[in-house]
C-alpha cells in the first residue's frame, strides 16, 4: 500500500527543499532526536531500542549453535533478518517479508558484515562442525522514515550490547566486537540533498543513498534506492554528509 | 441521578448517570443507564449527557464541509479519501457544473490523483457510500495555500465556540482558513510567517485541546508576535 | 524427575518469586506509545513486555471481505524471535493463529461494530518478551489501545491467568509455573459485568479448584483494570492536573 500525499502538500516540501530548508525546520545535515537504549530485551543476549524523531526500531541479537557454511568451515553465521511490522504503519501489510523488508535486512546486513565488525572466525567450535551463529532480528516498531540508518545504529548497539552465552562451548571473555559503522541516508528531493528524511521527505523523494562509514572514514557499504538518479558531483556530497553525520551519530553508540 | 460533574475525564464503561437522562455523543445506555463509551471530558447540558472523544476518526455526515485528496479517477468522477474509513465520491458533472461527456472529455484535466478538493457531503446512502457537492461557492480544487492535517477530534477546537478560535486565528495573522472537519485545514496568507504561525497554533491547540484557557492562551501567543 | 523442573514451586506459602498464591507480577501500562497508530499501549507483566496496536475503522480491503452491516475485527498476535529463549522463527505459526482468534474472540463483545459497516478494525499485539500469560496481558494491552484509538466501547477487556500449582491454586502464571505446574487458565473478562470473554484451560482442576481459580482470577482483574483506566487517564491527566493547580 502506498502512503497518501497530496499535490498540494508535495509542492510545498519541494518548495522548501529549493529554499535550503525543511518542513519540521532542520538544516539539510540535521538529524532528528537520536535516542539509543541498550539491554531492552532480556530473552535476547544483546538488544537495544532506537528513536530516530518518531521512528523507533528494536534490534534483538541471539546466539545459537549451528552448522558452518561449507566453504567457511571456520566462521560463524551472520544473520538478518528485519520486520516491518504492520503496527508500525498502516501500509505495512501482516505477511512474510516484502521487497522493502527484504532490502532493509540485506542493507543492514552488508553494513556489518563487510565492516567485518564482528570477527566471525573466533565464533568457531568445532571446524566444520560447529560455530555459533548470530541471528540479528530487526523489528520496526513505528515508521516515521529513514528505517534503514535507525535499523543500522540499533543493530551495532545490540552487537555490543551482547552478553556471551552461558555454555561450555563458549571459550572467549566477551564477545568478539570491534569497529562501529555507521549507516547515513542522503534523499534526493527537487536536486536538493538532505539526511535523515522523516516520512513526508521521504515519500516525495525521488532517490535515496545509503553510505555506510567507519571510523576512518572508510566506505564498507553503499545502496541506492528509489527510481531517481544522482549525478556523480552528487556522490561526493553525499560521502561527505555520511562521513560528517556518521561521526556524529557514531557518539551516540 | 449523575454521577459525574463536568469536564471530567472518563474512560469507557463509566458510568454516567441514572434515570431520566438523554444519552449524547460518546455514550451508549444499558439497563436504563448512561455510560461513557469512549475516552473523554465529560458535557453536560441539562439533562443532556455527552462526552466529548479526545481520539478518533472522521465519520461524514451530510452538510460536513470537508477536504479530501483524490485517489483515483472512474468513468464518471473522482474517489476522494477522506481521512475515513469512507471514501468520498464526487461526480465529473458536479465539479464542471454541467453535463460531462465522459468519452469526449478528459476529465483528468479538471481534477486528478493527489489534488485536494475543499467540499461538502451531499448525501450519505445506508450503505455509506459518501457523495461530495463543490456547488457552493469557493469550493472546488484547492490551487494554492498550506495543508495541515489534526485529529478530527479536535476540530472543533479550532473553530472554537460559535467560531471565536477561527476569528482569533485569522484576525490576528491576516490569514484565511478553510477548515475541514475530517481534520484537513488549509491556511492561505501572503506572508509565510504568519502562514507558519497559524500551523504552529493549530499544532498547539491540537496538542491542548483538553486544556480550557486555550483560546485566551492562542490570542496572547498570536498577538504577541505582531 | 524432568530434566530442569524445579523440586518445588512454592516453599512455605511462597513461589520462586517470593509472591504468595494471589499475587500480581509487577504491573505497568502506558497508552499512546507509538505515533503512527491510531491508538496504542505497552504492557510490563513480570518480565512478559508486549506492544498493542490499533488501526481504524478504516477502509476494508479486500472488497469481497467486508461485511455489509458491520465492522470487521482482525487481530494479530505475534511473538518476536528474540522474545524467547530459544529463538523463534519470524512468521505465524498455528499457536500463534488460534490465539489470535481467541483473542478476537475476546474483544468483538465490547465493541459497537454495527457503527462502521464495511470498515475494518486491526489491532496487533507483538510479544517483544514473553514470560507466560502473553495472550492475557495482550488483550489488556489490546483493549487499551482500542480505546486510545477512540474506539467506542461498551467495557474494557482485561485478561489475567490462574492455575494450580504444587496442588495450590495460584494467580498470574510465571513461565516455569506455566511450564511445570498442573493447571494454565487464561481468562479475560469485561470488568463492569464480570462478562467472560476468553476462557482455556489446559491440566487438571476439580470443581472446586476451578472456583477458587475464578475468584482468584477476578480479584486480580480489578487490580488489572485499575490500571487499564489509570493509563487512559494519565495520557491526559498530567496537564489537566497542571491546570488545575493553576487555577487554585
Amino acid at each position: 500500500m502506498k502512503e497518501l500525499i497530496s499535490s498540494v502538500k508535495k509542492d510545498y516540501l519541494l518548495g522548501l527543499a529549493l529554499q535550503g530548508k525543511r518542513v519540521d525546520g532542520r538544516a539539510l545535515d540535521q538529524y532528528r532526536e537520536v535516542s539509543v537504549e541498550r539491554g531492552v530485551i532480556g530473552t535476547a543476549q544483546g538488544s537495544a531500542l532506537v528513536k530516530l524523531g518518531n521512528t523507533q526500531v528494536m534490534v534483538g541479537v541471539k546466539l545459537q549453535k549451528g552448522e558452518p557454511f561449507p566453504d567457511t568451515p571456520t566462521s560463524g553465521i551472520l544473520v538478518v533478518n528485519a520486520e516491518l511490522l504492520p503496527l508500525a504503519s498502516p501500509t505495512f501489510e501482516p505477511g512474510p517479508p516484502n521487497e522493502d523488508a527484504i532490502e532493509l535486512a540485506r542493507v543492514v546486513d552488508r553494513a556489518i558484515r563487510e565492516s567485518q565488525m564482528i570477527d566471525l572466525e573466533k565464533l568457531c567450535i568445532k571446524e566444520g562442525e560447529e560455530v555459533w551463529a548470530v541471528f540479528i532480528d530487526i523489528y520496526v516498531l513505528d515508521h516515521d522514515g529513514n528505517l534503514i540508518d535507525a535499523s543500522v545504529l540499533a543493530s551495532v548497539a545490540a552487537l555490543y550490547d551482547v552478553k556471551p552465552p552461558v555454555s561450555e562451548e563458549w571459550t572467549l571473555p566477551e564477545f568478539p566486537v570491534s569497529k562501529k559503522p555507521v549507516a547515513v541516508t542522503v534523499v534526493k528531493l527537487n536536486g536538493v540533498m538532505m539526511v535523515d528524511a522523516c516520512l513526508e521527505e521521504e515519500n516525495i523523494a525521488e532517490a535515496r543513498l545509503t553510505i555506510s562509514t567507519l571510523e576512518d572514514g572508510s566506505i564498507c557499504a553503499m545502496q541506492k534506492g528509489g527510481s531517481g538518479f544522482f549525478e556523480r558531483e552528487e556522490l561526493e556530497k553525499a560521502y561527505e554528509l555520511a562521513r560528517k553525520c556518521g561521526e556524529e551519530l557514531r557518539k551516540k553508540l | 441521578m449523575l454521577f459525574v460533574g463536568n469536564r471530567e475525564l472518563v474512560v469507557p464503561g463509566k458510568l454516567l448517570a441514572d434515570g431520566d437522562y438523554f444519552a449524547g455523543e460518546g455514550t451508549f445506555i444499558e439497563d436504563g443507564k448512561v455510560f461513557s463509551s469512549v475516552v473523554g471530558l465529560t458535557e453536560i447540558r441539562e439533562k443532556n449527557v455527552s462526552v466529548i472523544s479526545l481520539q478518533g476518526r472522521y465519520i461524514p455526515r451530510r452538510g460536513d464541509r470537508v477536504i479530501g485528496i483524490v485517489t483515483d479517477t472512474h468513468p464518471y468522477g473522482w474517489t476522494l479519501d477522506l481521512n475515513s474509513p469512507y471514501t468520498g465520491n464526487l461526480m465529473a458533472s458536479e465539479l464542471a457544473g454541467r453535463k460531462v461527456d465522459v468519452f469526449r472529455e478528459d476529465i483528468s484535466k479538471l481534477l486528478k490523483t493527489g489534488d485536494a478538493v475543499l467540499a461538502e457531503v451531499k448525501e450519505v446512502d445506508e450503505r455509506w457510500r459518501v457523495q461530495l457537492s463543490v456547488g457552493e461557492r469557493g469550493l472546488g480544487k484547492i490551487r494554492e495555500g498550506r495543508l495541515v492535517e489534526i485529529s478530527p477530534a479536535k476540530v472543533p477546537r479550532v473553530i472554537g465556540r460559535k467560531g471565536s478560535m477561527l476569528k482569533i486565528l485569522q484576525e490576528t495573522t491576516g490569514c484565511r482558513l478553510e477548515v475541514g472537519l475530517n481534520g484537513r485545514i488549509l491556511i492561505r496568507g501572503k506572508d509565510p510567517a504568519k502562514v507558519n504561525e497559524v500551523v504552529e497554533a493549530i499544532l498547539l491547540i491540537e496538542r491542548e485541546a483538553h486544556l480550557s484557557g486555550l483560546t485566551d492562551r492562542i490570542k496572547a501567543r498570536l498577538e504577541g508576535k505582531k | 524427575m524432568e530434566a530442569g523442573k524445579p523440586e518445588k514451586l512454592i516453599v512455605n506459602g511462597r513461589r520462586l518469586d517470593g509472591r504468595r498464591p494471589d499475587e500480581l507480577r509487577p504491573l505497568r501500562i502506558k497508552a499512546g506509545v507509538l505515533k503512527r497508530a491510531d491508538g496504542s499501549a505497552y504492557i510490563e507483566l513480570g518480565k512478559n513486555k508486549i506492544l498493542a496496536a490499533v488501526y481504524g475503522p478504516k477502509e476494508m480491503h479486500p472488497r469481497h471481505l467486508q461485511q455489509s452491516d458491520v465492522a470487521v475485527l482482525r487481530c494479530r498476535y505475534n511473538m518476536a524471535p528474540f522474545s524467547v529463549e530459544e529463538r523463534k522463527r519470524p512468521g505465524p505459526d498455528r499457536r500463534s493463529m488460534e490465539i489470535s482468534k481467541v483473542i478476537r474472540e475476546a474483544l468483538e463483545p465490547v465493541l459497537f461494530l454495527h457503527l462502521y459497516p464495511r470498515a475494518v478494525i486491526d489491532v496487533f499485539i507483538e510479544i517483544l518478551q514473553a514470560d507466560a500469560g502473553t495472550r492475557t496481558a495482550g488483550i489488556t494491552a489490546a483493549s487499551v489501545a482500542l480505546a486510545d484509538a477512540g474506539i467506542p466501547m461498551r467495557d474494557l477487556v482485561t485478561g489475567v491467568s490462574a492455575g494450580k500449582v504444587d496442588g495450590t491454586v495460584v494467580l498470574d502464571l510465571m513461565k516455569e509455573e506455566d511450564q511445570w505446574g498442573e493447571a494454565d487458565m487464561p481468562i479475560a473478562v469485561m470488568p463492569r459485568k464480570k462478562r467472560i470473554t476468553l476462557l482455556q484451560m489446559d491440566g487438571n482442576f476439580t470443581p472446586e479448584e476451578f472456583r477458587q481459580a475464578l475468584d482468584l482470577a477476578f480479584k486480580g482483574i480489578d487490580l488489572i483494570y485499575e490500571a487499564q483506566k489509570e493509563a487512559l487517564r494519565e495520557k491526559y491527566l498530567p496537564s489537566l492536573q497542571e491546570e488545575k493547580g493553576e487555577e487554585k
